[in-house]
């Protein structure tokens, strides 16, 4: 997780929900890279998973992107997709081959809370109270998520605590 | 030349599914390459991105560039034969640290003294991956792997030493650790004018050894501009490159604050003044003529 | 008068005997006579055994000539080591340095009387005129002037003008010893008078080239603004004409850190859209082999020419063979179709070489022109060639339609798709030596495999088809036949020209077109023919067995085969023709005299 950059200062309610826009689609690419990998190596629970949480992000980027839309119609952005790397997007490492949908709920657990961290440590730098405001909103909102995901997670049966590489073929040479 | 219309990451990224383990660190390096490649802005169609053989060198398949996923070790000879051929193009060069440094090491030098203006991108993995796990030039001496049941006996190559004794302008490393600092490297490296090398740490998840995994990486990993390191001082460059294996320092190692003419630059100068006047191609057997 | 004789000349290094072979043949050229000229050396860099053979004619010259009409031997032990690379006869006029010490009647010769043995005190009379030993070349020159008639005023003239920036001094010296050289012959006449004919041709144009610079000549010509490689004997020449010469037309050299660097360059400038080349002898073909495997299942365009030595390895780098003719067929491993031309001439290397550019061009293939040390080497004079009828094929590019989706190897009627190259929009794909779909893709569906061989071998069904690529000469109904390729292929055609005049019905084969094998136009061929000859400088007879392999050859087709350095003279083939014709006579009388 790490911006390049923002100067959260001056960020204006704009340029805030801009970048809010952007957290979310970067989200929702690395899910659905996330899930095209998992249906490339054939494990399609996990991909499901991921594919779900590509929609979930793509739902909150459009709401967002609405409410920019509607305060600021078609003023040019000032952010761009440079300035933030893996804010909500798990991290490219957190996919493993064959991850049970137990490790897939995880990995999203994990960028949840990253991006609640991000806006919490966002915050004291702001200045504007409008984005002060949507901060709060963003961050509640990872809260939000991360108790869902921990519901889902509870609900699966529990893990074997086995590994994967006692069971799966080794790798193929190519 | 460039058109001057805006490009976004996604604009390089192709429909092909990367075969890569799922975790694997060059699922990061390629995301560093879109957006390097957007922040420069040239048309997917003028760049040219060669490649050897390797689970890296899948990599131009993955961008919407021309990509040249060639034999194993050949990446460079053949970007050079490009960039001779059409001085225009943006020609990258990408591979592991076997096709690199092993297979095609004997490449490098030559690729550096003439100073072409090609990047090149290795990811570094310590480890042979597409073949399933042997040693390569950079394993660490003492590691084992199914080709070194008892241990390596051997000292890795240090990639940043080599290319910068051989004199290479722009010497850089970076690692998914900093994808932030990834992508501006590979940014810098492209836009400087002559070769440019990047080592890229990238970790291989199923044959790595856990210290080169991200987490092994985050805890040696020194930024070089938080360092003070003067990029412009070639002798400290090869100072701090030494640590290679140690340390991981990223950033730029070095970049000539006056860049050499390009071998590429000095063809097209050479062409512009022979071909002045010169008689027409289809008249070349009048040099036979004996009066 | 003459109208043909074959000068054989040996000496060490220091001699200049080679200079003196290419001042005979400028100033036949001069003369308007036609000339070739071989050149061939032992290993050392410089000072070793050296040797040229100059063929000058009145009508045009078809090889460098069987037994010698005139050898020069400045040293009996450089002249020796060549051995039947300068056959000495019974219609032969030996000249030799006195100072060897070595009476007339003694010179080391064994079992050969030649017409006239001349002790000449070359050394002393060089060193008399020109103050220097070293002008014993031009002494020799004078005595060529003198006794076979050629070049009284040209070879001064050609050396005047080589030597013009160096001085008069120099000019006189050599002049002096020419004089005196020609004087000398004047005052000792040839028992049997060996002056050539004045040539119909005198006073026209004349090209003089040797078959590496034709075939770099040709290469521009016919497109080519790329060349990477790396020094190899003897094929290096074609380099440093391009290096000479290409900057001129925008095009670029790179001289690489080794063969398959240079290979791999070419192959990268093809993939840029640029018409490349690379060239070698043997042991860079080895080197290269997967790069051409590369650039066959990238269908990339792409020309390798092959200087052909003596092989394996490092074998006979400075001697001619054909014993790359399998390597060239059949190196870079899977299956793969990889054209191979060869040219017999340097006067037909400019025709092969465009003709390798365009099939390249055409079937995105990279073609292989099988070259070989004597034609590389050797220099011909030449009429001038009227360039305006040879066509250039250019690879074909997506236009329009074609770019909408465009699939890199789309499958199409003759198997050829159209080929983009980077800076073309529309066009991206990803070129690989990985097995693709249509897109260019990696797969590895063994269905995809299986039609994309298909594609990429029976694109080259047309070619095989090509009998322009093919002469035939003789009666095309003979029951005899000889088949030869390369610089053998010079030696059979006078060979032919010979057992025709002598009554022998006979007909000659010379493939252009090596690979693939076209099992047509031979079949055809061979129809008529009982009893065959296939001469080649190959040890394991590789031309007759790639034939055996591809078409049922008739029983009485024999192979003629020898290893390199080894040259054939026409008289051999006539011998092995008789030979033929004897048997054949035999199985005939056998066939009318039924067995009781």
């Amino acid at each position: 997780m790490t911006t390049r950059g923002i100067d959260y200062a001056s960020l204006s309610l704009k340029d805030a929900l801009d970048l809010a826009v952007l957290i979310e689609e970067e989200a929702q690419e690395r899910y659905e890279d996330f899930a095209a990998q998992m249906e490339q190596h054939r494990t399609p629970e996990a991909a499901t998973f991921f594919r779900l949480m590509a929609q979930n992000e793509a739902k909150h980027g459009e709401e967002l992107a609405a409410r920019r839309s509607s305060l600021f119609g078609a003023e040019p952005k000032a952010v761009t997709r440079e300035m933030i790397y893996d804010i909500e997007a798990p991290d490219f490492d957190a996919a493993r081959a064959f991850m049970t949908p137990r490790q897939a709920m995880k990995a999203a657990l994990a960028s949840e809370v990253k991006a609640h961290a991000f806006f919490v440590a966002a915050l004291p730098a702001l200045k504007d109270a409008g984005v002060k405001a949507l901060f709060e909103e963003l961050r509640d909102e990872e809260v939000h998520h991360t108790n869902l995901v921990t519901a889902e997670l509870a609900k699966l049966p529990p893990d074997s605590g086995l590994s994967d590489e006692d069971f799966v073929d080794e790798p193929a040479a190519q | 030349m460039s058109a001057t219309c805006e490009y976004q990451a996604k604009d390089y990224k192709s429909d092909l599914k990367p075969i890569w383990c799922p975790g694997c660190g060059d699922f990061s390096v390629v995301q560093g390459i879109y957006r390097a490649l957007a922040a420069i802005g040239r048309p997917p169609h003028e760049i040219a991105f060669v490649s050897g053989i390797g689970c890296s060198s899948r990599i131009p398949g993955y961008t919407t560039a021309y990509g040249f996923n060639s034999v194993h070790g050949r990446s460079l000879p053949i970007a050079q034969g490009i960039k001779l051929a059409n001085p225009d193009l943006l020609v990258l060069a990408a591979g592991g640290d076997g096709d690199g440094f092993s297979i095609g090491g004997g490449h490098i030098a030559h690729l550096i003294r003439r100073n072409m203006d090609i990047t090149y991108i290795v990811m570094d993995n310590q480890i042979y991956g597409l073949t399933k796990g042997q040693l390569s030039p950079t394993s660490q001496k003492g590691r084992t792997t199914c080709t070194s049941r008892y241990g390596s006996l051997e000292e890795p190559v240090n990639p940043l030493l080599y290319v910068l004794a051989y004199g290479a302008g722009f010497v850089a490393q970076a690692s998914p650790t900093d994808l932030a600092g990834m992508a501006a490297t590979i940014e810098e490296a492209i836009r400087y004018p002559g070769f440019a090398f990047v080592n890229i740490q990238s970790p291989c998840v199923t044959y790595g050894e856990e210290a080169q995994q991200i987490k092994g990486l985050k805890a040696i990993s020194e930024n070089l501009t938080a360092l003070g390191h003067n990029p412009a001082d070639r002798l400290a460059a090869m100072d701090l490159a030494q640590h290679y294996g140690q340390k991981l320092h990223l950033g730029v190692f070095y970049r000539n604050p006056e860049p050499a003419p390009t071998y590429d630059g000095l063809v097209r100068e050479r062409q512009a003044l022979l071909s002045k006047d010169a008689p027409p191609a289809e008249n070349i057997l009048d040099l036979f003529i004996k009066k | 008068m003459r109208k043909d004789l074959v000068f054989g000349m040996a000496g060490s290094g220091g001699d200049g005997i080679v200079s003196a072979g290419d001042s005979l043949l400028q100033a036949a050229a001069a003369e308007g006579y036609h000339g070739v000229m071989t050149k061939s050396f032992g290993s050392q860099i410089r000072g070793g055994e050296s040797s040229c053979r100059v063929r000058i004619s009145t009508t045009p010259i078809l090889n460098p000539g069987g037994n010698l009409d005139v050898a020069v031997a400045l040293n009996w032990d450089d002249f020796l080591k060549f051995g039947a690379e300068l056959p000495v006869s019974g219609n032969t006029v030996v000249i030799y340095e006195a100072a060897t010490k070595i009476l007339e009647a003694d010179i080391p010769l064994v079992g050969v009387t030649p017409l006239q043995v001349i002790a000449v005190p070359i050394a002393e009379m060089a060193k008399a005129t020109a103050g220097t030993e070293r002008a014993k070349n031009t002494v020799v020159l004078g005595l060529i002037a003198g006794w076979f008639g050629i070049g009284a005023v040209a070879v001064m003239k050609g050396i005047r003008k080589k030597l013009a920036k160096k001085g008069e001094e120099l000019v006189d010296a050599n002049q002096r010893a020419f004089d005196a050289g020609r004087a000398f012959a004047m005052e000792h006449p040839l028992k049997v008078s060996m002056n050539v004919a004045a040539s119909a041709t005198k006073g026209q144009v004349k090209l003089i080239t040797d078959g590496n610079d034709m075939c770099a000549a040709a290469a521009i010509f016919a497109g080519c603004r790329f060349f990477g490689g790396y020094p190899i004997t003897p094929s290096t020449e074609v380099m440093q004409f391009f290096t000479d010469h290409v900057w001129k037309y925008n095009g670029a050299v790179l001289q690489a850190e080794d063969e398959i660097a240079g290979i791999g360059a070419a192959v990268g400038a093809s993939f840029a859209g640029t018409k490349s080349m690379t060239a070698t002898s043997g042991p860079g073909l080895s080197l290269k082999s997967e790069m051409m495997g590369l650039a066959s299942i990238a269908e990339l365009p792409l020309v390798i020419v092959d200087v052909q030595r003596g092989g394996p390895s490092t074998g006979l780098p400075t001697k001619t063979e054909q014993s790359d003719l399998f390597a060239a067929a059949f190196s870079a491993h899977g299956d793969v179709i990889r054209p191979v031309l060869a040219p017999t001439s340097v006067a037909d290397t400019f025709r092969i070489t465009i003709e390798a550019f365009n099939i390249a061009e055409y079937y995105q293939t990279p073609v292989i022109v099988l070259s070989d040390q004597e034609i590389a080497s050797r220099k011909e004079t030449l009429d001038p060639i009227d360039t305006s009828q040879f066509k250039i094929i250019n690879r074909v590019v997506p236009t329009g339609v074609d770019l909408v989706d465009y699939k890199r190897f789309k499958q199409t009627d003759n198997h050829i798709s159209p080929i983009s190259h980077p800076g073309m929009l529309g066009g991206t794909y990803l070129a690989s030596g990985i097995e693709h779909v249509e897109s260019g893709a990696p797969t590895n569906s063994g269905s995809v495999h299986q039609r994309m061989n298909d594609k990429r071998t029976k694109k080259f069904d047309p070619l095989k088809e090509r009998k322009d690529l093919f002469e035939v000469t003789g009666n095309p109904d003979a029951p005899i036949a000889i088949l030869a390729w390369g610089s053998v292929a010079g030696v059979c055609r006078e060979a032919l020209e010979m057992a025709q005049a002598e009554g022998i019905n006979v007909k000659l084969m010379v493939p252009y077109l090596l690979y693939p094998v076209a099992e047509g136009i031979y079949n055809e061929f061979f129809q008529s023919v009982q009893k065959g000859l296939i001469v080649e400088q190959t040890h394991l007879a590789q031309t007759f067995k790639l034939l055996r392999m591809h078409i049922d050859l008739p029983k009485g087709v024999q192979s003629l085969a020898r290893s390199g350095a080894n040259p054939f003279l026409p008289t051999d083939i006539v011998a092995a023709l008789h030979r033929l014709l004897s048997e054949l006579q035999r199985s005939h009388e056998g066939q009318l005299q039924p067995q009781e």
